[in-house]
């Protein structure tokens, strides 16, 4: 909710930049969010040009963006949506990202780090394993 | 008109019946009157469900109602109230539970959801923004909740629908079966689930896309960011992160108020081997959160060995854990979570199935009751398999679970034995937390609008045993002493009005009640960011004291009067044995006068005066008194 206020000033989580994955039954949570990785496949995919990276964030002009979605197809986190035919993508709020600093566990960080392939679902599984949970 | 923000201003009108469906506007003067979510509801079922309803016929309406707050990032607000006149006591039903129902409502576009009628075939409903769908539920007739949910959000192809969902137990009438959300968010008490699969519904499923806007975006902020910083400067902050509620269960002992054995004792001897203390060292891994929640105080918690390896789940909190503990004479942890997570499958109310339990089991031990009333089995203080078992009887309405499905008092009028052992309020099982050691909490059992429980009134404050607080807040030292009588009736009524406001606003209860955050200056404030609607901390009360009489006419209407406003008859005449609450009793009369004198209600009949409810813009109720 903090990202929709962020950017709309209205709360609305179709809006949000990050989408919770959540298993109520195993009682797993896991945020999917741009890892602005290197290669971004979603930005070379653009067939308009309208995801650029500039200051360190990936951006997106929503005057150049068509709502095709191929961004959304290619990103390999599922970290980008569409709502109302155009795409949505984390812009790090400018370099102080309001979830991390909104964040009530602390689990949210914002610092340098690898890239890392890790699905919602190898995180489940690896949580499940440490838990002792099978099935 | 200026806009109302925070409200969608919208109630979706489902007709099982006709497979038919329609919105209607919630107006300002409603909004006004009853602010949301509970209040709202109130008012509805006031208006559309008569007396002599059957609470299981297609006449009873199953009313979901949200608050203004709800679907924002104000702290807490993440809950429903859902409300019908219940199975169990025949009176209001109402029960509120949080996780992310509440705000999918919201972005679909509703304050409120009405179900009504009753479905020919088994459906569950399906609201996705401003279409409703009515799907088939045959697959999932009879199943569990978390089966039930799987299917629903598989056959959707959508993770994000959120359910509220009623189980098997419910499905077979038993008649506390609960709703839940988010498979273990139970709105379980007075039978709302019972209600549900009685139209022949087994979940009510939704999504929304739409937003929710408040009227002062700054102000707004402003206030979330001051109350999350006071929530973390809290001195409950760490317990609650630690524990939860089930950090009560040591406080309850020690204070000699937790029940224990059908509330024979107050203290139990093996309170640490059943305790949040316990679960938090030994069997939590994660906590988890309501919507919008700064505090997560819910804990996910995984069994590593022994004979429930594998059992895993999220919860339990205080009343459960208390319940298939002390209150049956269990002092096996992981029995207990065995057992709640069956109650939360099957789709049963904890507390009922306590009550009901516990009850048995004392009148088993007294040899009042014997194997052959029971089937076989033996019902002795702490027969962890015999709970099992008889959980899962319960459920199947099978052999003496069914003499137990539809509560203590029925189960007392049927094997015509035990009906003075019950611990009931107006058909409702008690909740954990034993009045010889909480006056005021005794007063708010014995006049809470939907029957025996702490919910509508919880006046924690008598727990400060510091008379100050009660001279300065209610003009009465001993309001705030929790052995005393005195001053209580004037305790109960403000606590009540309170929350009151509370569950229309529908933040959580827990946090901005108990942790003091949002009394009615500041929900008033609260109220005016968010919609822009003006209201005076006065005007917040008269609300919340326009609620509370309101279902105090629903019960009024169906035959409520003074002489139900009682308490079992063990906690006005035998004191507790031992702990720091023996040796006194309930003076329930002395605190029902000045009850009835601070709410302007008749003190010989218990029912509110003509002038009362004038006074409360409640006219239109003055011709329903007897």
């Amino acid at each position: 909710m903090v990202c929709s206020f962020q950017h709309t000033k209205k709360f609305s989580p179709e809006t949000s930049r990050v989408t919770v994955i959540k298993d109520d039954r195993l009682g797993l949570d896991y945020p999917l969010m741009c890892r602005q990785c290197s290669d971004c496949p979603p930005l070379k995919a653009c067939p308009t040009q309208a995801i650029n990276r500039e200051g360190g964030s990936i951006t997106v002009d929503w005057q150049a963006c068509i709502g095709c979605g191929a961004c959304v197809e290619e990103c390999r986190y599922d970290a980008v949506k569409l709502y109302d035919g155009k795409a949505l993508i984390c812009d790090l709020c400018g370099g102080d990202p309001q979830c991390v600093a909104r964040c009530p566990t602390g689990a949210l960080n914002y610092s340098e780090a690898p890239e890392f392939s890790e699905t919602p679902w190898d995180a489940f599984n690896r949580l499940k394993e440490e838990w002792g949970i099978h099935g | 008109m200026a806009k109302i923000y925070g409200y969608t201003g919208k109630a979706l009108r489902v007709n099982l019946t006709d497979q038919a469906y329609a919105t209607e506007r919630i107006n300002e003067a409603e909004m006004r009157g009853y602010l949301g979510g509970r209040g709202f509801n109130a008012k509805r079922l006031y208006d559309e469900v008569g007396a002599g309803v059957d609470p299981m016929g297609p006449g009873n309406k199953l009313i979901f109602g949200t608050g203004p707050l709800v679907g924002t990032m104000f702290p807490t607000a993440s809950r429903f109230n859902v409300s019908a006149k219940s199975p169990h006591t025949g009176i209001l039903g109402d029960s509120n539970a949080g996780g992310h129902f509440a705000p999918e409502m919201k972005f679909a576009g509703y304050d409120q959801i009405i179900l009504e009628g009753r479905s020919r075939s088994p459906v569950y409903v399906y609201v996705k923004d401003d279409r409703v769908e009515f799907r088939d539920a045959s697959a999932i007739k009879g199943r569990t909740v978390f089966e039930a949910d799987g299917f629903i959000k598989s056959e959707l192809g959508d993770r994000r629908v959120q359910t509220v969902i009623c189980g098997p137990a419910a499905e077979k009438g038993v008649r506390y079966g609960g709703l839940f959300a988010n498979q273990v968010r139970a709105a379980s008490r007075t039978g709302m689930g019972t209600v549900m699969a009685s139209k022949n519904v087994k979940a009510l499923a939704v999504r929304g896309t739409g937003h929710v806007e408040v009227a002062e975006p700054d102000e707004f902020e402003r206030m979330v960011l001051e109350l999350e910083q006071e929530i973390r400067e809290h001195e409950q902050y760490p317990g609650r992160m630690l524990m939860g509620t089930t950090r009560i269960l040591m406080m309850a002992n020690d204070a000699g108020f937790l029940p224990t054995r059908n509330y024979t004792s107050g203290v139990y001897e093996d309170a640490y081997m059943v305790s949040g203390e316990r679960l938090a060292e030994e069997y939590n891994v994660k906590n988890r959160g309501c919507f919008a929640c700064t505090i997560p105080c819910s804990r996910v918690y995984s069994i590593r060995e022994g004979p429930h390896k594998g059992l895993h789940g999220e919860g339990p909190e205080y009343e459960a854990l208390g319940s298939f503990t002390s209150r049956i004479g269990n002092n096996d942890l992981e029995l207990a979570l065995k057992a709640i997570d069956l109650c939360n499958q099957l789709g049963l109310d904890i507390l009922t199935v306590a009550g009901c339990v516990g009850w048995a089991m004392e009148l088993y031990e007294a040899g009042e009751l014997t194997v052959e009333d029971t089937g076989g089995l033996e019902l002795t203080w702490g027969n962890g398999e015999a709970l099992l078992t008889l959980i899962r009887l319960i459920a199947d309405r099978e052999g003496f679970g069914d003499v137990l499905a539809d509560g203590s008092v029925e189960a007392a009028k049927r094997l015509g034995k035990g009906m003075d052992r019950t611990i009931q309020v107006k058909r409702m099982d008690l909740i954990m937390a034993d009045p010889r050691g909480l006056k005021g909490f005794g007063l708010g059992y014995a006049v809470a609008s939907r029957g025996g429980d702490h919910l509508r009134s919880e006046p924690f404050l008598e727990l400060s045993d510091d008379p100050e607080i009660g001279e300065r807040m209610f003009g009465v030292p001993e309001s705030t002493l929790r052995l005393a009588d005195r001053g209580k009736g004037r305790l109960v009524s403000y606590f009540e009005d309170w929350n009151a406001v509370i569950d229309s606003l529908e933040p959580c209860k827990n946090i901005m009640q108990n942790m003091m955050l949002l009394p009615f200056e500041r929900a008033a404030e609260a109220l005016e960011v968010a919609t822009g609607l003006r209201a005076t901390p006065e005007e917040m009360r008269e609300a919340g004291a326009r609620i509370v009489t309101l279902e105090r006419m629903f019960g009024v209407r169906e035959g409520v009067s003074r002489a139900d406003d009682s308490l079992p008859s063990r906690f006005r005449d035998t004191p507790l044995r031992e702990g720091a609450s023996s040796g006194t009793v309930v003076d329930l009369d002395l605190m029902l006068d000045e009850y009835y004198a601070e709410r302007g209600w008749d003190a010989a009949t218990g029912h509110p005066t003509p002038d009362t409810l004038q006074r409360l813009g409640l006219g239109f109720a003055v011709t329903d008194l007897p």
